[in-house]
């Protein structure tokens, strides 16, 4: 009895020890090993991220080794910070982390600088006073989110009348992307003369955008355009209008161009969104750490983000 | 007090908590008392109550769902994918999504009879399990239907939309269920002393699987309702919305021991619930703020119905 109980966490061990011993077991390392770490592969956009990276490795299997890593859920912080922890104890040479908060990240990267770990900061950046608290300094490759959100502005004001309503809906309010997205577009829809009439939070989801612009429609009959802060949001928006009766007179913008947002630009459902390529995020965060690892200097990357229209 | 009285009151009490949110709410916005509020609501409320239908009969033999929330994401997602993938005609693809929330209802319940593993664990399994099918069916992308689901568009005609006929249908249905049929019978039994039933020589782990069967049902069915509205499928729908049905039912006297419970007081807590969250939104309440309040809602609903219960009477369903 005790001998199989022992025999079976034994194999256990074994088990969760496998692919360790399968990266340790390799015949002298020399390729550097990158652990790229996401947020929820449940999303669409880490989905692209991860396809991006894998192919980039496929193109250059000789400079390199990949290993991906994704969490449960975009909230799971503490998953991710175990993750890291992982990444550190089989002694990767770099990290490629897309956190999945800007501040809660930051011991545990501290935490693998420690241990000689380069570690890349990509998509949502760490946050720059906690970093400087660690005495940390982190590169980041990845978007303008601000400029981004202000081209899609740009974009919609030049199909309105100065004096038009418009509301905001935003992502979780405390996430950086999303911050930096209400900024661009309330910068470009002020410069362009428009009344913000509304910022409310949709969560990034679907339902609670339906919920939310259904209240704006209801508050604001002349509302004459919705800028969402991803594409998500922009299905629940849209879906919302098409309820009321209103498709075609109120515009609706998106960000992320998810698959599911090009059919509604076909249709004119939706005027445009912005694709922030999430494979050349992952990519950029790879070239960054595999350069710093070659020995050249820490620089941050910033990479494009690119308006679709119909 | 006789069960008819105390039936009475109880209903009278919840239907004077929602006048008394109403009437709060209305003092403290004057928007709220409107045709928009009464619009938005009836938006969100359809979803909520099909399900809530579900889990009053499981909560009534005893039982709980916790994947009621991932079967409804499943089953849009089959929908989802049906329509724009393989490109099936409205007519199956419904019929799909609708079996495919049976099977996983009766799946659960035929787990918890046959490998006797608590319900309430079995459906923490397969409320993991449901939602892991749900991202592999659609590849973990939100799926746009648009017109091919709109023939179940907002309004059928006349301002009477399809989440509002099968919110009448299923709280009236469900309740005669309860409470007028045998199968009603068995289940308040069954929540009450499965033994008794047993060794009456009663059959019980049909009437249990099949509750379960209904409740996965009933989550497809919402799914339906949730994708007709959005015309999308979102593989991540209705994550935690199976804490909000079983709120709903709680507050509306559905007891977690099981015995009983009432499909129409179940609904008023769905509309008690949905009241709360649009009017404290409406006057202003933060997120935090917001979740505070109905939390504390929940227990002190519960704490209320037990406190006049308090002289330990016979099973009941109310009507």
């Amino acid at each position: 009895m005790a001998l199989g109980k022992f025999l079976r966490s034994l194999l256990l061990v074994a088990v969760l020890l496998a692919p360790v011993s399968r990266l340790s077991a390799l015949p002298e390392r020399r390729r550097p090993v990158i652990a790229l770490i996401m947020k929820s592969l449940a999303n669409e956009f880490f989905l692209t991220m991860e396809e991006g990276a894998k192919e980039h490795q496929a193109r250059n299997a000789a400079r390199y080794e990949l290993i991906t890593r994704g969490i449960k859920d975009e909230g799971d912080v503490e998953q991710q910070i175990r993750i890291v922890e992982q990444m550190i104890a089989i002694r990767v040479d770099a990290i490629v982390l897309a956190p999945a908060d800007s501040e809660a990240l930051v011991p545990i990267c501290r935490a693998a600088a420690g241990a000689h770990i380069l570690v890349v900061n990509i998509d949502n950046r760490l946050d720059a006073s906690a970093l400087a608290e660690k005495g940390l300094r982190v590169p980041y490759s990845g978007p303008n989110n601000v400029e981004g959100a202000r081209e899609v502005g740009d974009y919609l004001a030049a199909r309105l009348e100065p004096g038009d309503k418009v509301a905001i809906v935003e992502g979780v309010p405390t996430a950086q992307n999303s911050k930096d997205r209400t900024r661009g577009f309330s910068e470009a829809m002020e410069t362009a003369g428009m009344r913000i009439v509304d910022v409310v939070s949709g969560y990034w989801e679907m339902e609670s955008a339906n919920a939310a612009a259904i209240t704006i429609m209801s508050e604001f009959p002349d509302i004459k355009a919705i800028l969402c802060g991803n594409d998500n949001m922009a299905l629940g928006v849209v879906a919302a209008i098409n309820a009321a009766g209103r498709s075609g007179r109120i515009l609706v913008t998106g960000f992320d161009d998810i698959s599911a947002a090009t059919k509604l630009l076909k249709q004119d459902k939706l005027l445009v969104t912005a694709d922030q390529h999430g494979d050349r995020i992952a990519v950029a965060g790879i070239e960054t750490a595999l350069a710093i690892l070659g020995g050249s200097p820490p620089a941050d990357r910033e990479t494009s983000i690119d308006l679709v229209t119909k | 007090m006789t069960s008819a009285r105390r039936y009475f009151t109880d209903y009278l009490g919840m239907m004077l908590s929602l006048a008394l949110l109403i009437l709060i709410f209305s003092l403290g916005n004057k928007r709220f008392f409107s045709i928009n509020t009464l619009l938005a609501i009836s938006n969100q409320v359809p979803v909520l109550a099909v399900m809530v239908v579900g889990m009053t009969f499981v909560l009534v033999i005893g039982g709980i769902d916790l994947s009621v929330g991932s079967v409804m994401a499943l089953c849009g997602s089959v929908l989802g994918t049906a329509l724009t993938g393989w490109h099936w005609p409205l007519a199956p693809a419904l019929v799909l999504a609708l079996v495919s929330g049976l099977a996983f209802g009766a799946i659960n319940g035929a787990l918890a009879v046959f490998a006797r593993v608590p319900s309430f664990i079995v459906t923490l399994g397969t409320m993991e399990i449901a939602r892991g099918f749900a991202y592999l069916v659609t590849d973990s992308r939100t799926k746009y239907i648009g017109n091919a689901i709109e023939a179940l568009g907002p309004a059928l005609s006349m301002g009477i939309s399809l989440g509002g006929v099968s919110t009448v249908v299923s709280v009236v249905l469900g309740q005669i269920g309860l409470s007028r049929t045998v199968f009603g019978r068995y289940a308040v039994g069954i929540g009450t002393s499965e033994e008794t039933m047993r060794i009456s020589g009663i059959d019980t782990r049909s009437t249990k699987i099949a509750v379960f069967a209904i409740s996965g049902f009933l989550a497809a069915w919402a799914s339906i309702l949730y994708c007709a509205r959005l015309e999308a499928a979102d593989p991540n729908a209705g994550a935690g919305l199976e804490l909000q049905v079983i709120a709903a039912a709680v507050i509306g006297g559905a007891s977690p021991l099981g015995g009983h419970g009432s499909v129409v007081k179940s609904f008023l807590g769905v509309l008690i619930l949905a009241v709360l969250n649009y009017g404290l939104a409406q006057i202003g309440a933060s997120e935090p703020t917001k979740r505070i309040i109905i939390g504390a809602a929940i227990i002190a609903s519960v704490a209320l119905d037990l406190y006049r219960n308090r002289p330990a009477g016979h099973p009941r369903i109310d009507f």
